[in-house]
């Protein structure tokens, strides 16, 4: 496999400018959308089947009582263990050579199994096509030696897009720079691939703990719950098993008149 | 913010009747097997029952996916971990044993009794599999209030087990069978299915915790303990513990009423 791509987002550059909002529905012909109120600057609420970018703007209390704004462009994070991935039964949800996660459209039939096995809320199921829709990491222009739409667009490089060792290695960079700044809570969310989800090919940069950009402190896979289950659901069939065998044996004496040999469980 | 995949009530029926199928299935075989001769009528309804449920089912599914016309790509993969693959794989296998088991009943006479009690033995797994995967599909998602409690394929399967008896017992008395001494068998089964069934429910909302709030304490609270706790699992047991002289046909559709509550309610606390 090709050196894995990535995107790195470092928020504590973002202006709010939703260039690479507009730029991701330009260039990936998506309809606009009705807007909605969200009490603040940010629109729309969450991702859509429209909306694969999107700006949050979060208003964090200061000491002094004053608001301050974090600003995060968010996107689909192409996890090494993807939810969605694992949980498509038809393999429309696929792993690019790049290392990026896709919906191949021609494929998918629009279960939406995958929109709740996603830890971020990303993937959204279209009701026009009847298909699940998210980020393609503009698989078109990167597999054309072009940076993703986004990345390409955005004014102050908030986005960048490159190998994702390199962009690792000069996040870490930019973490020690902005502690030495003073920004405390500067961290990387998604950088360690021995980390959640074996690490995010889209990755950022918080000036604050995750959970106030309302990502999950520990994602998870949701496909870890299955064996376990299953297991649990295996031992009570065993103990209804029981229970039907005992009603239905005759009593005093094994079952009369069928022919099962050794077969007393 | 996370997403609920807009699951609504063509999902719900098809949790409640592939629970049922896989249920009657099970309890068919086991009346087959350990019963005696005389519980044939248990298990033919059993099996066609669970034939004509799971035929049901395929198209309740197909009819809730995005683009119905591609309902063929869930077989053209297996994914051992998913349990949406397996399941839709399971159906199909599923399927031929109920067909199989309810031809075996009616025809062939006595000489294909033991063929069909063995391949019953063996499609009560599919049944059982059918009953319970539901739920731990539900479970392997990123929402918290299905994922919290690690006995929602348990409860699903107790409950399809429960309610396939009490589909079969309502057939049974529906088709003048209630005074046969197989009537009384599958009540006595469902009765320990049922006290079975309180007790992994219990066991399920402890395990929940606080993502048990949409369940027990929000806009689905009252039909959660009024239309599942008591309708469909105390009072049905009650009656049958005390004795009380009903239609028999009451206490069984109230534990399907019971089933079908589990389900919506599991379903649409994240609709």
């Amino acid at each position: 496999m090709a050196r894995t791509l990535a995107m790195f987002t470092d928020t504590s550059l973002c202006i709010g400018c939703r260039a690479c909002q507009v730029a991701c529905k330009q260039w990936n012909e998506l309809p606009s959308e009705q807007p909605e109120w969200t009490g603040s600057y940010q629109n729309h609420a969450t991702f859509t089947d429209k909306t694969y970018r999107l700006v949050r703007f979060i208003e964090k209390p200061q000491a002094n009582g004053e608001l301050s704004w974090l600003l995060m462009s968010d996107v689909c994070k192409h996890c090494a263990q993807a939810g969605c991935l694992e949980a498509c039964p038809t393999g429309a949800i696929y792993r690019t050579e790049h290392g990026t996660v896709n919906i191949n459209q021609d494929v998918c039939n629009g279960c939406r199994y995958c929109v709740s096995s996603c830890p971020f809320g990303v993937v959204a199921f279209n009701h026009d096509t009847g298909r699940a829709n998210k980020c393609t990491f503009c698989n078109d222009r990167i597999t054309n030696g072009l940076g993703p739409a986004c990345a390409k667009t955005c004014p102050t490089d908030s986005i960048q897009f490159g190998f994702r060792d390199d962009l690792v290695t000069k996040a870490g960079k930019r973490v020690a720079a902005l502690k030495e700044m003073g920004y405390k809570q500067a961290q990387l969310y998604g950088a360690d691939t021995n980390g959640p989800l074996g690490g995010l090919n889209a990755f950022f940069l918080l000036l604050d703990k995750p959970s106030t950009y309302a990502l999950p402190e520990k994602p998870l896979l949701p496909q870890r719950n299955v064996l376990v289950d299953s297991l649990l659901s295996v031992g009570s069939a065993l103990l209804v098993g029981v229970g039907a065998v005992l009603a239905f044996r005759e009593r005093g004496g094994p079952a009369g008149g069928s022919p099962k040999g050794g077969n007393d469980a | 913010m996370l997403k609920n995949p807009d699951w609504h009530l063509l999902i719900v029926w098809y949790f409640f009747l592939g629970g049922i199928a896989g249920g009657a299935y099970f309890t068919a075989a086991i009346a087959d097997n350990f019963g005696s001769p005389r519980d044939k009528s248990v298990f033919r309804i059993g099996y066609v029952l669970a034939l004509l449920l799971i035929g049901l089912c395929a198209i309740l599914l197909i009819l809730d996916l995005g683009t119905p016309s591609r309902f063929f790509n869930m077989v053209t993969n297996f994914r051992f971990w998913n349990p949406m693959s397996i399941g839709a794989w399971m159906l199909g296998i599923f399927g031929i044993f109920a067909f199989v088991s309810s031809a075996l009943s009616f025809a062939g006479g006595e000489g294909v009794a033991p063929l069909r009690r063995r391949l019953s033995l063996l499609g009560s797994i599919a049944g059982f599999f059918i009953a319970a995967y539901t739920g731990v599909l539900l479970s392997a998602t990123a929402l918290p209030f299905w994922t919290d409690g690690r006995l929602m394929g348990a409860l699903f399967l107790v409950s399809g087990a429960s309610t396939g008896m009490a589909a079969i017992s309502l057939l049974l008395y529906l088709s003048g069978e209630s005074a046969g001494e197989g009537f009384g068998k599958v009540k006595r089964a469902d009765r320990y299915a049922i006290m079975f069934e309180i007790l992994v429910l219990a066991a399920f909302l402890v395990l929940l915790g606080g993502a048990a709030g949409p369940l027990v304490s929000g806009s689905l609270a009252p039909l959660f303990w009024g239309g599942l706790v008591v309708v469909g699992l105390v009072i049905p047991l009650l009656v049958d513990l005390v004795g009380l002289k009903l239609p028999p046909a009451v206490p069984a559709a109230l534990v399907l009423v019971g089933g079908f509550v589990l389900r919506y309610v599991i379903v649409m606390a994240n609709a």
